[in-house]
């Protein structure tokens, strides 16, 4: 547990002073202090206005942006350490391969979560001083929905991050897959599938197990609980789901993907040469 | 202490360890020498526990992958390029203080000090701002610190000035005279006086495994006599270095050293193999 904990620790702080940092903190960071400057507060979404108005479209950009600075990110994380021979080096010290490859994905999370979360609160603080009201229904949901997602890059991340041998690769494959993600989201690909006649339930499935798509239908279900701005799967989702069924979906299914692929990718840093 | 039989390696079609077998016992300090390629850093990482390999490897008669916090507990290793770290200086001396239970800060602190390297002048600068010597005298601390059964040592001292060298060598000797020593290196006349065997490898083999009997040669003092066909000025300066005099024949020198020396200078009059007419040594 120690040595989990110094691990943790030092990946915390070697990241804390990497580039990649700092412009992930200014991005999320900056998007909320843009959205207040551009008077996203002060407009009316579907009902929604204030604060709840500018955390749905705090969320959106994050369905955009988010997975790919959370890949980008973390993809770099165990084949950097090869490249550079820094794995070589601490693993030559009496540290076991979960305590080093667990206390990299519980710093990262960390790392990725906190600004994010920052952001949000920082939002928070801002809208009580000028007086707005806070809806915390929103604001919690929000932050698990972001939580999760979180979590389930940070996994494929961390994966892709073992699977390569090079970072370039690892940053192509990420990229790659960001797309696959983001064209079978409902108005794109899932659009062209219908057209084709394909199977319905392909379809569902498709976008059921896509995690952008997930994030995106959980992203709307709270300021637009019939997902009218959504596409034709969505409707069949929540149809099979329910409105409280969807919410969970949207809760668990990126939690356990996220799990999935960090052990996937435990057990293949383990199974093969280490550097 | 190490037993390694049957030992291969392949990288893609590459095979990099080609069936090595090799017993390394306690109180061995062996130089591990060969042209890049050989095979060495890989064998160093195979025993290290980095590398999954065919073949039987064990350490303390342990499987290094499978026991490795127990045997990494008592091995310490220096790489030949320190990593580029971001902690700063004393968060590393933390870190590996914290994740090894043979090591301790002080212990660290007092190991670089012998190096001529002030840990506390030094604490909050970035490992990576520290220059070259200073951070291979870091790390050769923290790799001496926890009193290891074995060390691993690449190139250890590629990155440091000749004085803090020479300090480095007499510690290895001093302080750590059971422990067992793998020194990877290019040139076996830097370690020669620190080993008492030599493992040469090429094309993932091994292909010289001599023990230098010490105890025979060790102390005593061998004469030497060289003729050389000319004389190149590099070769009296080598040979006026090694306090060699010229006999009644211009082109013929006697001198003498000590046994453990022999390796240093057959390696110093290797340069000037072309010029060598005649080498006797009793």
């Amino acid at each position: 547990m120690t040595t989990f904990f110094q691990v943790t620790l030092a990946d915390f702080r070697e990241s804390v002073r990497a580039k990649w940092f700092l412009m992930y903190s200014l991005v999320f960071g900056g998007a909320i202090v843009l959205l207040f400057v551009l008077g996203v507060t002060e407009s009316r979404v579907m009902g929604f206005t204030g604060l709840s108005r500018l955390l749905i479209t705090y969320i959106q950009l994050c369905v955009a942006i988010l997975p790919i600075m959370i890949l980008i990110s973390t993809v770099r994380s165990v084949v950097g350490d090869r490249e550079s021979n820094i794995l070589e080096y601490f693993l030559s010290m009496p540290i076991s391969l979960a305590a080093y490859f667990w206390g990299k994905v519980f710093s990262r999370f960390f790392l990725i979560f906190i600004p994010i979360t920052l952001a949000m609160a920082g939002a928070i603080g801002w809208g009580a001083v000028k007086g707005l009201e806070v809806s915390w229904q929103v604001t919690g949901y929000y932050a698990l929905l972001l939580g999760t997602l979180s979590w389930c890059f940070l996994g494929i991340g961390m994966f892709i991050s073992t699977l390569v041998k090079k970072q370039e690769w690892g940053l192509g494959l990420s990229i790659l897959i960001w797309l696959v993600f983001l064209l079978f989201i409902d108005v794109i690909l899932i659009g062209l599938m219908l057209q084709q006649r394909i199977m319905e339930s392909v379809i569902v499935g498709v976008a059921l197990l896509n995690p952008v798509m997930v994030f995106r239908t959980g992203a709307v279900l709270l300021f637009d609980p019939e997902l009218t701005s959504m596409g034709p799967a969505s409707y069949v989702i929540l149809d099979t789901l329910g409105y409280r069924g969807v919410m969970a979906y949207t809760i668990f299914y990126p939690m356990f993907l996220g799990w999935l692929f960090s052990c996937l990718g435990y057990f293949r840093f383990r199974k093969g040469d280490l550097v | 202490m190490i037993e390694i039989t049957g030992l291969k390696k392949t990288f893609g079609k590459t095979r990099v360890l080609d069936d090595i077998t090799l017993t390394v016992n306690r109180g061995d300090r062996i130089a591990l020498i060969g042209p890049n390629g050989a095979g060495k850093t890989t064998l160093i990482r195979s025993i290290l526990g980095q590398y999954v390999f065919d073949g039987e490897l064990t350490i303390f008669e342990k499987n290094p992958r499978r026991h490795r916090e127990e045997i990494l507990n008592r091995v310490g290793y220096v790489p030949q390029l320190p990593p580029p770290i971001q902690m700063s200086v004393g968060e590393l001396v933390h870190f590996s203080a914290a994740v090894s239970s043979s090591s301790n800060s002080e212990a660290i602190g007092r190991q670089a000090e012998k190096l001529g390297l002030d840990i506390d002048a030094n604490r909050g600068k970035s490992f990576q701002k520290l220059s070259g010597g200073m951070k291979q005298k870091l790390l050769i601390a923290l790799a001496l610190a926890g009193q290891p059964d074995i060390l691993i040592m690449d190139e250890p001292a590629a990155n440091l000035d000749p004085q803090a060298r020479q300090t480095f060598f007499l510690q290895l000797l001093q302080s750590m005279k059971d422990t067992t020593m793998l020194l990877s290196s290019h040139r076996v006349d830097e370690i020669s006086n620190l080993v008492n065997r030599i493992i040469e490898m090429d094309y993932g083999r091994v292909v010289q495994d001599e023990i230098i009997d010490e105890s025979r040669l060790g102390e005593t003092m061998l004469s030497c006599l060289i003729r050389l066909t000319d004389l190149p000025a590099a070769a009296k300066n080598m040979l006026d270095e090694w306090d060699f005099s010229r006999c009644d024949d211009e082109l013929e020198f006697e001198g003498r050293f000590l046994g453990t020396e022999r390796l240093r200078f057959l390696t110093s009059v290797s340069h000037f193999a072309n010029h060598i007419q005649k080498l006797r040594i009793q």
